[in-house]
Order: structure tokens, then C-alpha cells, then sequence
């Protein structure tokens, strides 16, 4: 492997294996939130059990979070000395206000994890607020250097040496559609993790209060958001379309710059006869989806020279994975809905009965929000390529000349293999179930659920 | 003051407090490793360890994230310099991450995992190995950009081909020993279950104060060897500071013996802060002491532009407006005993 691709193999590694912990260090505070603050208000023994129990593995994610965001922080510099020499004034504003944030996540993570037994209730669950608030912050200002990176702005020259306004990133819009789309994404894959192991549980019988609890949560998490997360992802696109249109362009799988272009759903991509192989076209639907009209010309790949085109193959299965699984996702939400809303109706409580299809639902969600996560992290890092940033620095020119990093691709793979393995590992002895005095499966509150049956409204409840 | 300068101080003050805090972290480390090196029970090893651990759990993290904080000032306002720094050091930081993520994850694997990945003991080996080994490579690390040795094409090697720059590093981890068996001090005597390693503690300080006292005294001819442009300024400015370090060590000897331990934490915090602002006044102004054209990476030559600066001490103002009161927080609740669990 040139060096090159190794320093590039080695950022991805890196960067997938911080991300995945990352999202917990976001998303948990704020389910966690809910959690205690229905413990404080009912002192109901289950949410008081999930609390505790999440701020375990809180701890556990926060610390590989943090040491892996430590990696990647020196990366920068070990990996791509020349990116960093001559962008790091641009994007050092946003990485120093990042390093505040988690110094604040990090502080009242301590008095959260460690302060049970110093704080009175109402203060422990006041710490949380920082520590959700900062770790939002954190995401914000890491996605917005990370926007920079994709549609560089505020850039000049001054005496041979690059300036930029530091501050011109907090008004590009590219910014603000990067940031909230990842936001989102960070709740969703908690809350679908969360609904994910709950779900696993019930499927195995553990179906307890703790359980039943878990999963509702985590599910509302995840399907409530799910229809906005489309929302944004639309602007999001629209953005790209305006900002990086090579990037859009090999999402679609688009070369010839034409109008009335089709909106293709899944396929593959032959670099050869730059066509799409075996998908669904959707007539004008590209056109109508930026533009609103069925004839508007969308730029192709053609117009962007033959070596600064991504590889279009990759990123267009990565965006159709994406796609492809927020749309199950989003199905599983409208049928969710419909449940809920004839629950209601019905007057059936619980409104949305865990019947098996729904536990295999929710155990789906788990793994499918994560997925959709990392291939919209390939859409966006893939689709910037050849560029680390967009239209002034190439990738080839920013990575470091040594020549001894095959062995530290190596040494980072078999520690975080396993680092990983023991984390998994961990995380199955933690979610052993509820203690053992809430394990005794309390019976759910309405008719016996048998497989797949949904309940008739035969207990109804009065209001 | 320039802008310049002032991001220099706010660099060398982040450091300071990345080795005061969380260097004695590492240091707990250290004593995880030695616990029960000497064969006598009375010293409660397992004793020692869960004292140690405990007083790691509700800092580290935050202890580690003035690192984070160098990295990104430097990155931020001398990328130039942060360029060559990397490529040239990328071996000893490259080891020293290593060290820092496996510290990290065996911390929390040993304190959460219940054994089921690895057993307890294994993770507090491989806790306490990497706690010594990144004190090791940062103290490496930090002589080596004294030398004039290191350039973008010097061998990744090269950091660690001076005797300055080993001993260095030996000292960063007989420093950090030397912290955490003072803060240790107190600790253990904050509860009677545990006062009996009170003198334990004590005696472990007062061997890491000689021993960091005589690796100082060690490097000062390799520094005039390894390193003569610094060694330069060393003598123009730098021996009020040794001085005043030499004193605080000799100052914690007396009130360890005298078994004052917040006093002697004092005391040993400013020994070693004279020693890291000895160091810094000798490099400055320059970031790295370049083999070639003098100056090169001088803070001038390779700070980012103004506005970019002057950015940064804004967000750095803004910033510690809301980090120092809550870190002044965490250190006081866990400073005072705890109250009845909820």
C-alpha cells in the first residue's frame, strides 16, 4: 500500500470507530434526561433501574469516545501535516470551541457518573443538562469543520500566507444542513440502539417492566425523529446540489449533464459506461426533487475532470444504503403511527402492543440507524474525494511523506479490534437485564399478546 | 503583550495544567504498576490500587482533556510548526497514543466490565504499563524539540537518539510519580479505613522526589551537549527558575517529613511548574528548534494569520469563562465526603 492509502485507511478506521461511540456520548444524556426525570417524578424502581443502568454504559462509551476523539485529534497532524499547516488557522476556531465543549461534557460527566452519593437527586439530574448541551455543541462544531472541509469558505490571501474568517463558517449553510443531519443522526442510532437490546431481551422472554420501558423509549427516540431526519436530508441534498455538485452528481450516479433526469433507486454504478445497472428510475424525479420542475438540467459528472471525480460506484451505494435504510426506518414509524393512532381509538392500552413483528421491528432499527449513519459519512467524505478540501487541496498533497505507517495501520488495527471486542463483550454482561427484583415479567397491561396477534379492544379503559 | 505571545502563555499555562493534573493520573498509574513490588502485606497493595483508582474515577477525564486543549491551540495557531512537530515526532506521539488509549479503555473496562472481557487484574496491568509509558513518550517528545535534531525529513528515530532526550523522559515519569504519591498523601487520609497507607504514600513520595530531583540534576550536562542553542538561553534565563524548583523540592521533602500533605501538595505542584517554565522560557520563542534555517518554527515565523488568532483568544476567553468554574466545581464536590447514597 502507498502511503497514502494507508494514511487514508487508517483516518477512516479511526474516524468509524470514534463515531460510533461518539453518537452514544450525544444521544444517551438526552434520553437519560427523560429517564431520571421520570424516576424523580414517579420513583417508579423501573426507571430507576434504566438510569442507573444507562449511566454504566454511558461511562463505558464516553471514555472510548474520548480517547478515540484523542487519536483522531493527533491524526490530523501525524497524517496530514500539510493539510494542517496551511488550514489549520481556518478550521482551529471551530476545533478550540469543540475542546471546550468536552471539557465541559467531560467535567459534569464526572460529577454525573461519580456524584450519586455527593449530589442531592434534583442537582444529579441537573448535571445532565450541561452535559447534553455540550455534547450537542461538541457535534456541532466538529460536523461544521468537517462542512468547511466539503464547502470552504471565508478563504483569502494576505502576504503569501492563506487567511480565513473564522467566523464566515457559522453563516454558510452548508454548515447548518451537515450539522443538524448528523444531530439527528446521533438520536436516532441511540435511541435505535437502545430500542435494539431492549427488543433482543423481549424476544428471549425478558419481558418485564424494565424492558417495556426501554424499548418505548428508545423506539420514540428513534421513529419520532425519523420523518424530520428526511426533511433535512432534503435540504441537505439541495445544499450539495448547489455547493458540491460532483458530490451530487455521484450520489445519483448522474454523468450526463441533461434535464428531465430520473431519480434512479438503488442500482450500481458502471464506471465504464457511466450508467446505472439495475435500478428503478424514477421519471424527472431528480429534476422535480431540487428544482421543482421536470425539466431542470442537473449537472452530470461530465463536467468535472476526469481525475477530480469521486468514485461514483462507492458513493452512490453508500447514499442508497442510507437512503434505502431511513426509509425502512421511516416505514416502520408510519406503521408505528397507524398502530398508535388505532390504539387510541380503541381506547387499547398499551397503545402500541410488543407483539413479535414489532420487537423484530425495533431490532432492526438498532443496527439499521448505525449503518445509515457511517454510509452517510462515506457519501460525504467519498464524495468530496479527490479533495480534502473542496476545490483547494488535494488529498495526495495534504498526506504525510513517511514511510513507516503501514506498521501504525497495523498496531491501530489490532488495538481497536481489541479494544472493540472487549467492549462488546462488556456491553453484553451490562445488558443482562433488568435487577432482579424488577425481573419477574409483570403482566402487560392488556390482553395476553400472543405471536403476532394484535390485540382486540376487549379491555377498554376509561378516561 | 502580541497575540502571538499571549497564545504562547495560554499553551504553556494548558500544559502545566495537563501535567499537574492529569500527570499525577499517570502517576497513579505508576504506583498501580510497583503496588506489591516489595513482597511486604502491610503495605496493602490491593489497597493501594483501589485508593488509586478511586481517585482517578470522577477527573481523569476531564484532567485529560488539557491535552486536547495543546493539540488543538497549537494546530490552531502555529500550524505550520504543528506540521513539522507531528511528522518529526510522529514515533514518540505516535507511542504515546497508544498509551493514552489503551490508560483510557482499560480504566474503564477494569471499573465497569465485571471481568467479562479480560479479568480485572489484566486490565489494571495494561492500565497501569500505558501510564508509564505516556509520561515516557511526552517528556521524549518535549526534549527532542529542544535538540535542533528534528526537521520534516529527520528519521522517526530521531527523537530518541539523544541522552537529554531519555532522560528527559524518565523525569516526566519520576514527576509524575512524585505528584501522584503526594495527592495520594492526602487522599489516604481523608478516611481511617485507609489511613494506614498514609505512609505508604509518603514514603513512595519522597523516593519519587529524589529520584526526579536527580534525574534534573542528570540532564543538565546532556542538556549543554544535546541541545546547545536552548542550553543558551537555559543559562541566561532559566537558572532563577531551576533555583526556585530545586528549593519547592527540597520545601516538599521537609513538609512530607513533617507529614504537612496539603502543603506539600503545593509545594510539589510548584516544583514541578518551575521545572516546565524553565524549559518553556529556554525554547522560546521558538516552537521547535529547527536543524536548518534558524528559526524556522519560531512563533512569529509560524503563527496563523492574525484574524485567526485573535479568534482563537476570544473563544478562549469566552471558553474559560465556563471550563474554570466548573472544573472548580468537580475538584470541590469531590474534595468534600459524600452524603447518604439516594
Amino acid at each position: 500500500m502507498s502511503g497514502l492509502v494507508v494514511a487514508r485507511v487508517e483516518t477512516a478506521l479511526s474516524l468509524s470507530f470514534h463515531i460510533m461511540f461518539a453518537v452514544f456520548g450525544v444521544g444517551l444524556p438526552w434520553l437519560l434526561l427523560y429517564a431520571e426525570r421520570r424516576w424523580l417524578k414517579t420513583g417508579d424502581p423501573a426507571w430507576q433501574a434504566l438510569t442507573r443502568k444507562w449511566a454504566r454504559v454511558m461511562a463505558v462509551l464516553f471514555a472510548i469516545g474520548a480517547v478515540s476523539g484523542t487519536v483522531l485529534s493527533f491524526e490530523f497532524g501525524l497524517l496530514w501535516p500539510t493539510f494542517m499547516s496551511t488550514y489549520g488557522g481556518a478550521i482551529g476556531l471551530l476545533f478550540t470551541l469543540e475542546a471546550f465543549a468536552f471539557f465541559t461534557e467531560a467535567i459534569f460527566m464526572g460529577l454525573y457518573l461519580y456524584g450519586w452519593k455527593r449530589l442531592s437527586r434534583r442537582a444529579h439530574w441537573l448535571v445532565l443538562w450541561p452535559i447534553a448541551v455540550s455534547g450537542t455543541l461538541s457535534t456541532l462544531f466538529v460536523v461544521m469543520a468537517n462542512a468547511w472541509m466539503n464547502h470552504p469558505v471565508g478563504l483569502g490571501v494576505s502576504h503569501g500566507k492563506i487567511t480565513a474568517d473564522p467566523w464566515a463558517v457559522f453563516s454558510s449553510s452548508t454548515s447548518w444542513t451537515e450539522v443538524t443531519h448528523m444531530f439527528v443522526a446521533a438520536l436516532m442510532c441511540t435511541g435505535g440502539a437502545v430500542a435494539a437490546v431492549y427488543a433482543i431481551g423481549m424476544l428471549r422472554g425478558r419481558r418485564d417492566e424494565y424492558h417495556r420501558k426501554g424499548l418505548n423509549l428508545g423506539m420514540a427516540a428513534i421513529l419520532a425523529l425519523a420523518p424530520i431526519q428526511l426533511l433535512i436530508g432534503d435540504f441537505a441534498a439541495r445544499d450539495v446540489a448547489t455547493t458540491q455538485p460532483a458530490k451530487l452528481a455521484a450520489m445519483e450516479g448522474h454523468y450526463y449533464t441533461s434535464g428531465h433526469v430520473p431519480l434512479t433507486v438503488g442500482g450500481f454504478y458502471d464506471s465504464q459506461t457511466h450508467q446505472l445497472v439495475g435500478g428503478v428510475p424514477i421519471p424527472d424525479g431528480l429534476s422535480l426533487l431540487l428544482d421543482f420542475k421536470p425539466g431542470a438540467v442537473v449537472p452530470g459528472l461530465d463536467q468535472t475532470p476526469a481525475n477530480q471525480q469521486p468514485m461514483t460506484a462507492v458513493v452512490h451505494l453508500a447514499f442508497d444504503t442510507m437512503v434505502g435504510l431511513g426509509t425502512a426506518i421511516l416505514l416502520i414509524a408510519a406503521w408505528g403511527a397507524w398502530r398508535w393512532w388505532r390504539g387510541r381509538r380503541r381506547g387499547i392500552v398499551p397503545r402500541i402492543a410488543h407483539t413479535r413483528r414489532w420487537l423484530w421491528a425495533a431490532a432492526f432499527c438498532g443496527p439499521a440507524a448505525m449503518l445509515a449513519m457511517l454510509a452517510g459519512w462515506e457519501v460525504t467524505e467519498g464524495g468530496r474525494q479527490p479533495w480534502i478540501v473542496y476545490q483547494h487541496m488535494l488529498v495526495a498533497d495534504a498526506a504525510t511523506k513517511s514511510t513507516g505507517l503501514g506498521w501504525a495501520l497495523l498496531a491501530t488495527v489490532l488495538i481497536y479490534l481489541g479494544l472493540a471486542v472487549a467492549l462488546i463483550l462488556i456491553l453484553r454482561r451490562l445488558a443482562s437485564g433488568a435487577p432482579p427484583e424488577l425481573a419477574e415479567a409483570g403482566p402487560e397491561i392488556g390482553p395476553e399478546i400472543g405471536p403476532d396477534v394484535e390485540p382486540t379492544p376487549a379491555l377498554e379503559v376509561t378516561r | 503583550m502580541t497575540a502571538v505571545n499571549a497564545m504562547l502563555v495560554i499553551i504553556v499555562l494548558s500544559l502545566l495544567a495537563y501535567a499537574l493534573l492529569a500527570g499525577a493520573d499517570f502517576g497513579g498509574g505508576f504506583w498501580d504498576l510497583v503496588a506489591g513490588w516489595s513482597g511486604k502485606k502491610e503495605r496493602d497493595p490491593e489497597g493501594q490500587r483501589g485508593l488509586i483508582a478511586a481517585s482517578l474515577g470522577p477527573v481523569w477525564e476531564a484532567n485529560h482533556v488539557w491535552l486536547i486543549f495543546v493539540i488543538v491551540s497549537v494546530f490552531s495557531a502555529f500550524p505550520t510548526a504543528f506540521g513539522t512537530i507531528a511528522t518529526s515526532l510522529e514515533l514518540p506521539l505516535g507511542l504515546a497514543l497508544v498509551g493514552i488509549v489503551l490508560r483510557g479503555a482499560a480504566y474503564v473496562y477494569r471499573a465497569y466490565g465485571d471481568g467479562a472481557a479480560l479479568p480485572d487484574r489484566w486490565w489494571g496491568r495494561i492500565f497501569a504499563g500505558a501510564s508509564v509509558l505516556t509520561p515516557f513518550m511526552f517528556g521524549v517528545s518535549g526534549a527532542a524539540l529542544a535538540t535542533g535534531s528534528l526537521g520534516p525529513h529527520s528519521m522517526p528515530t530521531e527523537p530518541f537518539r539523544s541522552a537529554f532526550a531519555l532522560t528527559a523522559g524518565v523525569l516526566a515519569v519520576a514527576v509524575t510519580a512524585f505528584l501522584a504519591a503526594v495527592y495520594l498523601c492526602h487522599n489516604a487520609a481523608q478516611s481511617p479505613a485507609i489511613a494506614h497507607l498514609v505512609p505508604v504514600f509518603r514514603r513512595k513520595a519522597m523516593v519519587a522526589a529524589v529520584a526526579s530531583g536527580a534525574a534534573a540534576l542528570a540532564m543538565l550536562p546532556s542538556l549543554y551537549r544535546d541541545a546547545p542553542i536552548v542550553a543558551a538561553r537555559f543559562t541566561d534565563r532559566s537558572i532563577p527558575f531551576a533555583a526556585v524548583s530545586a528549593a519547592f523540592g527540597v520545601a516538599s521533602l521537609l513538609v512530607l517529613w513533617r507529614e504537612r500533605y496539603v502543603v506539600a501538595r503545593i509545594t510539589a505542584a510548584l516544583a514541578v511548574a518551575t521545572v516546565l517554565g524553565g524549559w518553556a522560557a529556554a525554547q522560546y520563542p521558538d516552537l521547535l528548534v529547527s536543524g536548518g534555517a534558524v528559526d524556522a518554527y519560531s512563533a512569529v515565523q509560524s503563527a496563523a494569520a492574525p484574524q485567526s488568532v485573535n479568534a482563537m483568544l476570544i473563544a478562549m476567553c469566552l471558553g474559560m469563562a465556563v471550563v474554570l468554574p466548573s472544573f472548580y466545581l468537580l475538584l470541590k464536590i469531590f474534595s468534600r465526603p459524600a452524603v447518604d447514597e439516594h
